[in-house]
């Protein structure tokens, strides 16, 4: 009887299990969470409540960081405080990890992701993207004493670095099966592990790379730029017509003012210089 | 729920199980075996090693085991010590669960009144061999379901592997959804997965325990 009575528990805990993540596809948009019964809120919510929260990196300088007094800084950041402030509203920094910027938009916990998120066609597909305001392409950064200045160099045995759920990662599974991946899921993690020899190189956005090339000794990019050249922009949840509307009209009437020019030479000429200005700003959304 | 896309993921989710599991017994083996050792030495009070017994189960039941990971992957490399991903998975669930086993193994000892020790030493037998032969026995069997939860414990632990880049299935799941943005297909999978991982162990366990109780249980 024991014996029965437990087949049976487990039995139950089986049918718990399949009825909880059943029920989940309808629970996710329950009014009384943060998003609204569609999943996101509209302008007009965002602007009655009085805060807007934006999903941004914690640690990726000099995009988005929290400096040493705990504030968030950076590229990503001066723009999503001229969004509160041209919103009228406060702005409440979520932090994000690169694989689950999709997910912080589709459940509603943030109103828009600017964690330095590359426009391709599979994310566009989850998500709406508004008008550009960086560009991108991949970079590959490795040891001085053992620089790979192409892909071609890397043995069966290496392993690359890369950050789970990022455009370097997706790339080289598509283009490159055979490179072995080492992953992370943070960019902390992953500076850590080549710092320490953990692979041979390290693969993501070429801003990344050579920002970290140029604040750690010893480390050089050997491919400066690899794949298509990519743009950066902020993305919505899928179907927040409103808020990605005044997104692109917010883009277009800030190139009048070059003001991502301005947040360049604020948060980004002490690490990259002036040389990468022109290269890396798009103004009022134009490629 | 897409089911095709659940089909294809299956062959990375494999993988991933057979790594939690691979890390993961090594890592119950290696608890199991310290877990005894230090019992043993904190039962018998030797002196010194009793010291360093106790040392050692406090630092590593009352530190996490990210931050063990973390300090052996990304801290020791910094002192000249290079450990692989998965001699540190191994290493970490070992320690952690070490100190673990070592008391509910000890619990168990200690459970045992010591009258029966010194009735058996009465009868002629030297103080290890009423250990052996008298304590340890039903020590073992009343710590069975203590050792069951804790090798559940450090097999539901392995979940924080990916900081140290092992695709586990937590990270595999978290990087499918990364990539594809397939999420109720693959939250419902990694659940799924575990279960597969974890309901065998929980029967097996209570079979276990009933064969070494057979005494409490009746046949």
């Amino acid at each position: 009887m024991k014996k029965v009575n437990k087949f049976l528990a487990l039995l139950l805990i089986g049918a718990l299990t399949l009825g909880v993540l059943a029920g989940c596809g309808k629970s996710a948009n329950e009014p009384g969470s943060t998003a609204g019964d569609d999943g996101f809120r509209t302008l007009d919510e965002i602007k009655e409540s009085g805060v807007i929260n934006i999903g941004v990196f914690s640690d990726k300088s000099p995009f988005g960081y929290v400096d040493e007094n705990g504030d968030y800084q950076g590229y990503d950041v001066y723009f999503a405080n001229r969004i509160g402030e041209d919103l009228g509203v406060e702005v409440n920094f979520v932090s994000t990890e690169a694989a689950s910027r999709i997910e912080y938009l589709q459940t509603g916990k943030v109103d828009i992701i600017l964690a330095n998120f590359t426009v391709t066609e599979e994310r566009a597909e989850e998500v709406d993207f508004a008008l550009p305001y960086m560009n991108v392409a991949l970079g590959v950064v490795s040891p001085d004493d053992a620089v790979v200045t192409s892909l071609d160099e890397i043995g069966p045995e290496d392993e690359v670095i890369v950050i789970s759920g990022t455009t370097a990662e997706t790339y080289l599974e598509k283009n490159n099966p055979d490179i072995k991946l080492q992953k992370y899921d943070a960019y902390a993690e992953a500076k850590t592990a080549l710092e320490n020899g953990n692979g041979v190189a390290w693969a993501n956005d070429n801003t990344e790379v050579i920002a970290f090339a140029l604040q750690t000794p010893g480390f050089t990019v050997g491919i400066p730029s690899l794949g298509s050249a990519d743009t950066i922009a902020p993305a919505v949840t899928k179907g927040n017509t409103t808020l990605l509307d005044w997104l692109n009209d917010e883009i277009v009437a800030l190139g009048e003012e070059e003001f991502f020019h301005t947040d360049y030479e604020a948060t980004l000429l002490d690490t990259y210089g002036a040389d990468y200005e022109d290269t890396l700003v798009v103004e009022g959304g134009a490629a | 729920m897409d089911v095709e896309v659940m089909r294809s993921y299956l062959p990375l989710y494999r993988d991933a199980l057979l790594l939690t599991l691979r890390i993961g017994w090594q890592g119950v083996l290696l608890a199991l075996f310290i877990g005894v050792v230090c019992a043993v030495i904190l039962h018998l009070r030797l002196p010194v090693l009793r010291q360093i017994t106790a040392a050692y189960i406090e630092f590593f039941r009352n530190t996490p085991l990210l931050v063990q990971l973390f300090f052996l992957y990304f801290a020791l490399p910094k002192l000249g010590v290079r450990v692989g991903a998965a001699l540190c998975g191994v290493l970490g669930l070992g320690l952690l669960g070490g100190a673990y086993m070592a008391e509910t193994i000890r619990g168990g000892l200690e459970s045992i009144a010591s009258i029966q020790s010194e009735s058996a030493q009465s009868l002629g037998m030297t103080r290890m061999q009423a250990f052996r032969y008298v304590i340890l026995p039903q020590a073992v069997s009343r710590s069975v379901p203590g050792l069951v939860a804790n090798v559940i414990f450090l097999l539901k632990e392995t979940s924080v592997f990916s900081t140290i880049s092992l695709m586990d299935l937590m990270f595999t799941a978290k990087d499918l959804i990364g990539m594809y943005a397939k999420t109720l297909e693959c939250l419902t999978l990694l659940v799924v997965f575990y279960l597969i991982m974890l309901l065998p162990v929980s029967v097996l366990g209570s079979l276990v325990e009933r064969r070494l109780r057979h005494a409490e249980f009746g046949p």
